[in-house]
């Protein structure tokens, strides 16, 4: 692809986000207030294109001049402004035209000031390392090169995928969230219900750029990998699918929005799918699906009040805190099949299996009572979440890429 | 290497920060709004940045002027700071520029 093509692609998005603030003036105020628009800013935004294009003509060429960035000429249209090429201009263009455009959009959402902390809140900031990793982990231990998948994927698991999946969640869990106290800390957030729509679109428009990177830059295995993660997040909470109320399930739906990420990692890195990192991902997805089991017991009660179904709610305190023992450790088995140092890891189940045992003949009665060992959980996450990592760096160092 | 370019960066933010502050014209005009928009800017032009490199159309020049800290294969940390101050340069002229000829109709 030419400098060109890709800088009209660039303008064309500008431009598309322009036309949208222009279509949303005139029906939100009207064509006369459009014009209002218009008539103040024409001159303003003609005199900072003068200006902005004319510093661009003279430190373009000082930054070339001086060596800041190189071109190959077969991709140029070949015109230059002194040494400077033509489609270097686009940038100031685009940015003229998008910039204000955004402003008028983002002004218009009128957000209180503290929205953006509780959008920020919405998306656990706590567990955005929960998605991140995994993905960021299988991908680098399978290319071992930091590029710019890697960087745009990580950045997506890391904050939109969050916002997407906890924002969804809480939008459609409101009613039993306001049953249960224990949802406004570092557990959850109460989402206000003037903030549903807000937090959608939010988490809409952060995702759609990141998904249209990563489809651009990856295969149809990936493609899939990424759509079966993508419908994990909605499915688990959308009115109508409500994975989440459906028992086994929603412990399945949870574990996939931790593995699914390591998945697609490995599909846009297309890593060869050995009977190791089968066992590998099963023993994740295990893990998963045992942590979510034990994270609903606690809610027992409350998620029985306000109607919702769980694994838990259905089988039981008792059959439940059991199951993910039981799940931790085939999930610690699997490891032991997998070549050295994984084994290391089948370790990690046992202080998993330690924090649940207490609870294993818990009542139903008393189920609130395994928050206790849900809040040693969260904190045990990012010790297994370090040992993992001092693993996956030894796999590293032991394995150099072939 | 060095941090030439960077300093050069980050003294033109300032001068653009003194602007704003003194006539109030994008952070200190709407905060939250203007923090949105310049990191909508940065991540867009971020990412044609990345396709421009990913497509082999630019690099990374061969100059002792920059810390040599890479954000990806190519794209150097004063990139970020370089579209942060293109952002903000054009948020500054265009209010700023309304500010200036508002100021001339009131003369005349």
């Amino acid at each position: 692809m030419t400098y060109v093509a890709l800088s009209a692609a660039f303008l064309g998005g500008a431009l598309l986000v322009a036309a949208i603030a222009v279509v949303r003036v005139a029906v939100v105020a009207g064509a006369g207030a459009l014009a209002a628009v218009a008539r103040r800013w024409w001159l303003p935004a003609l005199v900072a294109a003068a200006v902005v294009l004319l510093l661009t003509a003279l430190f373009d060429n000082l930054m070339i001049a001086a060596g800041l960035m190189a071109y190959a000429s077969k991709h140029l249209s070949g015109l230059h402004i002194a040494r400077a090429p033509l489609e270097d201009f686009a940038y100031p263009v685009a940015a003229l035209v998008l910039l204000p455009s955004l402003w008028s959009l983002f002004g218009a959402l009128r957000l209180p000031a503290h929205t953006v902390s509780r959008l920020a809140a919405v998306s656990r900031p706590v567990s955005w390392i929960n998605t991140a990793f995994p993905f960021a982990a299988a991908y680098y231990l399978s290319i071992r090169e930091v590029d710019a998948v890697l960087v745009v994927g990580t950045v997506f698991f890391l904050v939109p995928y969050n916002l997407a999946m906890y924002g969804v969640n809480d939008v459609f869990d409101y009613e039993s969230d306001l049953a249960n106290p224990r949802k406004g800390g570092i557990e959850g957030a109460m989402l206000d219900r003037r903030l549903h729509r807000v937090t959608l679109v939010a988490a809409i428009a952060v995702c759609v750029p990141f998904v249209i990177a990563l489809v651009l830059m990856g295969t149809p295995a990936a493609w899939a990998a990424l759509a079966v993660s993508l419908f994990a997040v909605a499915a688990y909470s959308v009115p109508g699918l409500r994975f989440k109320e459906r028992p086994f399930l929603d412990s399945a739906t949870s574990s996939t929005h931790f593995v699914s990420p390591a998945v697609v990692g490995l599909a846009l890195a297309d890593a060869a799918w050995t009977p190791a990192l089968v066992a590998l991902l099963a023993a994740f997805f295990l893990w998963g699906v045992g942590s979510h089991a034990f994270g609903a017991v606690q809610d027992i009660v409350p998620d029985r009040e306000g109607g919702i179904g769980s694994v838990a709610t259905v089988m039981g305190a008792r059959w439940t805190v059991r199951f993910a023992i039981a799940a931790w450790l085939a999930a610690g088995l699997l490891m032991l099949t997998t070549p050295w140092p994984g084994p290391l890891a089948g370790l990690l189940a046992l202080p998993y299996i330690a924090i649940a045992m207490p609870y294993r003949s818990v009542g139903d009665e008393r189920s609130a009572s395994a928050n206790r060992a849900w809040r040693r959980f969260i904190w045990l996450n990012y010790a297994s979440g370090f040992l993992v990592t001092l693993i996956l760096i030894s796999y590293v160092i032991e394995r150099p890429l072939s | 290497m060095s941090a030439i370019y960077l300093i050069v960066l980050l003294a033109a933010l300032g001068c653009m920060v003194l602007l704003d502050h003194r006539f109030a014209l994008v952070f200190w005009r709407r905060a939250g709004v203007a923090t949105a928009v310049v990191v909508a800017g940065v991540v867009f032009l971020l990412a044609w940045d990345v396709f421009g490199i990913g497509l082999g159309i630019f690099a990374r020049g061969e100059n002792p002027y920059m810390t040599g800290i890479l954000l990806a294969p190519q794209l150097p940390l004063e990139e970020l700071f370089f579209l942060a101050f293109l952002c903000y340069l054009v948020m500054v002229l265009v209010t700023g520029a309304d500010r200036v000829l508002e100021w001339l109709r009131g003369r005349s």
